[in-house]
C-alpha cells in the first residue's frame, strides 16, 4: 500500500486543469514563474557570496574573468544547468507525463463524481 | 515570516533549496495579498453590475459567479499562477526531501525510549479518496514513503507560516475553543482522526496535559513521521494506523474526538461513516469537533466561488461536494441529538478569541469552521 515518494520533477497524479484558452499560455506562465524562481535563487546565492567575500577580504579585479573551472567543477556546472532547464521546462515534461498516463479533463471529473457518490466510490 | 520550528525529524535544506522554498512562500504571499483582490474588483465593478442590469438581481450562487468569471483573462492568469505556486511549492520541497531519502527514513525509525507509541496495521487499506489523485498536487500523495517530511515542509510554505512555527495553529485554536465554549469538558481520552503528521494533534497534549491522546491515520508513512516528530518534540501521543470509518476502539471509549481538515479529503459515503463512528466511539455526553475551511451555506456567492477554486484546480476532488453539505443533517443522521449540534467560525490567528457570528466579510479563508456535536447523555440516549 505504501508507495515511494517520486523524485524531483514528478507531476502530481490528476489531470492538470486549463486556465487560459490556449494551453501554451498556461505553459508559458509556468516557465516564467520557474524562471523567476531561479533568478531569485541566483540572486540569493550571489548575495551570500558577496557577504562572505566582504567578511573575508574579497577577490582581486579580473579574478572572476580569469577563472577556469577544473574538470570536476565543469561537470558539476553542466549537471546544474541540466537541472535548471528541467525546472524551467517542467511544464512541457508534465504535459507529456499527462498524455502518457491518459489523464484527461473527463478523467478528473470522474474522480469528483465518484467521491461525491454519483458513481461507485 | 516566522521560521519553522526545527526538530530532529525535519528535513534540512541546502542553500539553493532553501532559497527556492523561500521564493515560493513569498510568491504565495504576493498572489494572496496583491493578485487575488483584483478578482473581486473585476467582479464588483463590472461583472456584477452588468449581471444586475440584465437580470434585476445579483448572482444567486457560486455557479452564477463562475459563469461570469471563468472567461476573464485576469482570473485565468491568477489561476494559472496559483496552480504553478502549488507545483513549485511541492517541487522545491521534493528536491530537498528526496535528496535526503536514506537519512530521513532512518530518522523515522522508532526511538529507543518513546514517551508515546506507534502501532501499524498493514491490513488497513488506503481508501480510493486518498489514492485517486495526488491530493493538493503533492507528488506521491499521502502514501509515499516520504510523505511525512514532505508535508511538514510544504504546509509551512502553503500557510505562509500562518499556522505557527510548529504548524500547530489549527489544533491550538480548537483546543482553545473547547476551553472557552465547553469549559466543563475535562477529556481523559482524546482521539484525533486523520492526524497525518500530528501537527494539529500535539497542541492537545499541551492544553489537556493529563489526557491520553490517540491519533489515527490510514497512511503508515505519515504515522512513522508523526511518531518521530512527536518524540523529537517530547509529546506523548499514541499513534495507530486505522481508518476513521471503522476504528479498532471500543464503544464509548472517548470523551473528545477531533479532526482537522480531514472531512474535505474523504467522500460522500466515508463522511457519513466517519460521523457514525464518532457517535459510536464517544461516551454519553462526549464531544466530536471537526475543523475545516468554511461550508458554503450562508457564504457570499463570490467568496464561495473563490473558495471552490481548489475543487477543480488543486486536486481536491471532494472539496466542493463537502462544502455544499448540511453538517447538521450529517450529524443528526449519525445519531447525534439536534440540540447537541455545534457550529462556530473561529479566527485563524491561533487562538479562538475572535469567534465570528456569521460568514460575511470574511473571504472564506480567514477563519476555520468547526462543526460537531455532543452525544446525548445516557438517560437521554436510553429514552430516545
Amino acid at each position: 500500500m505504501t508507495g515511494t515518494t517520486p523524485g524531483p520533477g514528478a507531476k502530481a497524479r490528476g489531470r492538470r486543469p486549463a486556465f487560459a484558452p490556449d494551453p501554451n499560455t498556461d505553459r508559458l506562465v509556468s516557465m516564467l514563474l520557474a524562471l523567476a524562481g531561479e533568478v531569485w535563487v541566483l540572486r540569493e546565492r550571489l548575495d551570500t557570496v558577496e557577504r562572505l567575500l566582504a567578511r573575508s577580504g574579497g577577490i582581486a579585479p579580473g579574478q572572476v574573468d580569469a577563472y577556469t573551472p577544473d574538470p570536476a567543477a565543469a561537470e558539476a556546472r553542466e549537471a546544474a544547468r541540466a537541472a535548471y532547464l528541467d525546472r524551467v521546462m517542467w511544464i512541457v515534461t508534465a504535459a507529456q507525463t499527462e498524455a502518457a498516463a491518459g489523464e484527461t479533463p473527463d478523467s478528473y471529473q470522474a474522480v469528483v463524481d465518484a467521491l461525491a457518490g454519483r458513481t461507485a466510490d | 515570516m516566522e521560521p519553522q520550528l526545527q526538530h530532529a525529524a525535519l528535513p534540512s535544506a541546502d542553500h539553493d533549496e532553501a532559497a527556492r522554498q523561500a521564493f515560493v512562500q513569498s510568491l504565495k504571499l504576493h498572489l494572496a495579498t496583491k493578485v487575488v483582490p483584483g478578482n473581486r474588483e473585476i467582479y464588483e465593478r463590472r461583472l456584477k453590475p452588468d449581471f444586475e442590469r440584465a437580470h434585476g438581481r445579483p448572482p444567486a450562487d457560486r455557479r452564477e459567479v463562475a459563469a461570469l468569471m471563468r472567461d476573464e483573462p485576469y482570473y485565468q492568469l491568477w489561476g494559472s499562477m496559483q496552480r504553478c505556486s502549488q507545483e513549485m511549492m511541492h517541487a522545491a520541497a521534493l528536491d530537498s526531501v528526496t535528496r535526503q531519502r536514506e537519512a530521513l527514513l532512518a530518522r523515522m525509525a522508532p526511538p529507543a525510549d518513546p514517551v508515546g507509541s506507534l502501532t501499524l496495521d498493514p491490513a488497513v487499506a488506503a481508501p480510493a479518496y486518498v489514492t485517486a489523485v495526488d491530493i493538493h498536487c503533492m507528488p506521491g500523495g499521502y502514501m509515499g514513503d516520504l510523505a511525512g517530511p514532505l508535508y511538514d515542509r510544504i504546509v509551512h510554505i502553503y500557510a505562509m507560516a500562518g499556522w505557527g512555527p510548529d504548524n500547530g495553529a489549527m489544533g491550538r485554536t480548537i483546543a482553545d475553543y473547547i476551553r472557552q465554549a465547553h469549559p466543563g469538558l475535562e477529556p481523559r481520552r482524546i482521539l484525533d482522526m486523520g492526524c497525518g503528521i500530528g501537527n494539529s494533534t500535539l497542541p492537545y497534549a499541551d492544553t489537556f496535559p493529563g489526557a491520553e491522546i490517540q491519533a489515527i491515520d490510514v497512511s503508515a508513512p505519515q504515522l512513522r513521521y508523526a511518531h518521530a516528530r512527536a518524540e523529537a518534540l517530547g509529546k506523548a501521543v499514541q499513534f495507530r494506523q486505522a481508518d476513521a470509518t471503522a476504528t479498532p476502539y471500543e464503544d464509548g471509549s472517548f470523551d473528545l474526538i477531533v479532526s482537522h481538515i480531514l472531512l474535505h479529503e474523504t467522500s460522500g459515503r466515508a463522511i457519513r461513516e466517519v460521523m457514525a463512528e464518532c457517535h459510536r466511539l464517544l461516551r454519553p455526553g462526549g464531544l466530536a469537533l471537526h475543523v475545516d475551511l468554511a461550508l458554503y451555506d450562508g457564504m457570499d456567492p463570490f467568496d464561495a466561488f473563490m473558495l471552490d477554486w481548489d475543487t477543480h484546480h488543486n486536486n481536491e476532488p471532494f472539496w466542493g461536494t463537502f462544502r455544499d453539505m448540511d453538517a447538521g443533517a450529517l450529524l443528526t443522521g449519525a445519531g447525534f441529538p439536534a440540540d447537541g449540534l455545534v457550529s462556530a467560525l473561529v479566527s485563524r490567528s491561533g487562538n479562538a478569541a475572535h469567534v465570528f457570528s456569521d460568514k460575511r466579510d470574511s473571504g472564506g479563508r480567514r477563519y476555520w469552521q468547526i462543526v460537531g456535536a455532543r452525544k446525548a447523555e445516557a438517560a437521554q440516549a436510553s429514552a430516545a
